[in-house]
């Protein structure tokens, strides 16, 4: 049987990957964002999953303004880096898992969470740079991945009651799974950062840390936060956050915090991650 | 639970400085985002940069908003529905960063902004609603 192990929340700036690619990750200003990941990267290295299920977004890489799925499920057998603009990073390509992923996919519209699926993408930094911060440079990364794209750039964006409900249905699923795998679930973006209009720069060390508290209660009262208060609190692109709620519904009630990890800043933003298993 | 689309909608724009991206704006801004995403392939990039007027003239966008995109008037662009991950490819074709374009959104040059952002950024402080002024 599959079971879903840990769950990790982070942030997936794209500078991250830059560093990473050139090898600054140590320098000063990238070296006290990394220090905070080493812990993650030893206790990745241990832990070994099969398969981890990435919840992230698409920052108009795969998808345009054309198609906007509000929950997508890549189904396909691998995804290449995408180009956003320069050049595509210099990472390996992506295994999928193809029949975890389509078994999850059938499972989750069974359980009415009608899902949009992807057989061929290729996937940014909103992916990449998580794999990244969690497995270092590898030749070919050590686990499989199952995408899972969240509409979070359109209004309205999915609620976090849904983004919570949508993570436990995700764990049925894979506890419905016959083979014996280890799978991770990650949610990705934020913390807190605004990247337009005269606002932009903000930044709340204070909200991004009650956040990061409430991910790690024994209730699920953080499913409640209205999109006004992620925006009015956290900058426009703060709502990322909604997308952590899908790997912390799928924990169950109770978690235990392995690790936390908070810095300010990277570019625009708050680097936040939090590694938690269920209890 | 469930809430009002207009009310939602309402509250969206309550905030300063800030486009929320609805679907208004999406549906306004469709052809500046679909101009855009066409800068993630090389040979447009070559096009648009050899003539940006030409390569503008293509595409199904007001005057204004190609006002706006020849003067990188980005805070227009997000008033007519243009949405920075999509403007990120122009970005990307000027070859500035994410956080130098987004300094020029800002009242601050963008030394002045790396400095903010190093000090621990914005404070939402007086930047949350623009009704309630908190
Ligand atoms: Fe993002």
């Amino acid at each position: 049987m599959a079971k879903i192990t840990a769950g990790v929340g982070s942030s997936h700036v794209p500078l991250l990957g830059v560093a990473v690619d050139q090898g600054k990750w140590q320098d000063d200003y990238f070296g006290p964002i990394f220090a905070g990941y080493e812990w993650t990267r030893e206790w990745e290295k241990a832990e070994k999953p099969d398969v981890v299920i990435l919840v992230y977004n698409d920052h108009a890489s795969a998808f345009d303004a054309n198609i906007i799925p509000t929950f997508a499920i890549g189904c396909g057998e691998s995804y290449k880096p995408a180009d956003e603009g320069w050049g595509p990073r210099n990472v390996p390509d992506v295994e999928g898992h193809a029949d975890l992923a389509w078994h999850i996919a059938q499972s989750l519209i069974l359980d009415e969470f009608d899902m949009t699926i992807i057989n061929e993408m290729d996937v940014d930094h909103g992916l990449t740079v998580p794999m990244s911060m969690m497995f270092g440079q590898p030749e070919k990364w050590p686990c499989k991945v199952v995408p899972l794209a969240v509409n979070v750039v359109t209004y309205p964006v999915p609620s976090g009651n849904r983004c919570w409900a949508l993570g436990e249905a995700i764990a049925r699923a894979v506890e419905s799974f016959p083979e014996d795998l280890n799978v991770q679930i990650w949610g990705t973006g934020g913390m807190s950062h605004q990247l337009q209009g005269p606002r932009a720069g903000l930044l709340n060390r204070e909200w991004d840390n009650k956040f990061l508290d409430a991910l790690e209660a024994d209730n699920d009262d953080v499913r409640h936060i209205p999109h006004i208060e992620y925006l009015r609190e956290t900058g426009s692109e703060g709502i990322e956050m909604v997308m952590w709620l899908i790997m912390r519904g799928a924990l169950g009630q109770k978690v235990k915090r392995l690790h936390r990890h908070y810095h300010i800043p990277c570019s625009n933003t708050a680097i936040g991650h939090i590694v938690l298993a269920p209890a | 639970m469930k809430q009002n689309i207009h009310e939602y909608l309402a509250e969206l724009e309550d905030i300063p400085g800030t486009r929320i991206y609805t679907a208004a704006r999406a549906r306004k801004g469709y052809w500046i985002n679909q101009f855009a995403m066409s800068l993630m392939k090389g040979d447009n990039r070559e096009r648009f940069k050899a003539n940006e007027r030409a390569y503008l003239d293509e595409w199904k966008i007001s005057e204004e908003a190609k006002q706006a995109l020849l003067a990188r008037d980005y805070n227009t662009l997000l008033d007519l529905g243009g949405n920075v991950y999509f403007l990120s490819k122009l970005f990307s074709t000027d070859g500035l960063s994410f956080a130098e374009a987004v300094s020029t959104m800002t009242e601050y040059s963008f030394p002045e902004y790396r400095d903010m952002m190093l000090k621990g950024g914005r404070s939402p402080e007086g930047n949350r609603s623009i009704k309630g002024g908190y």
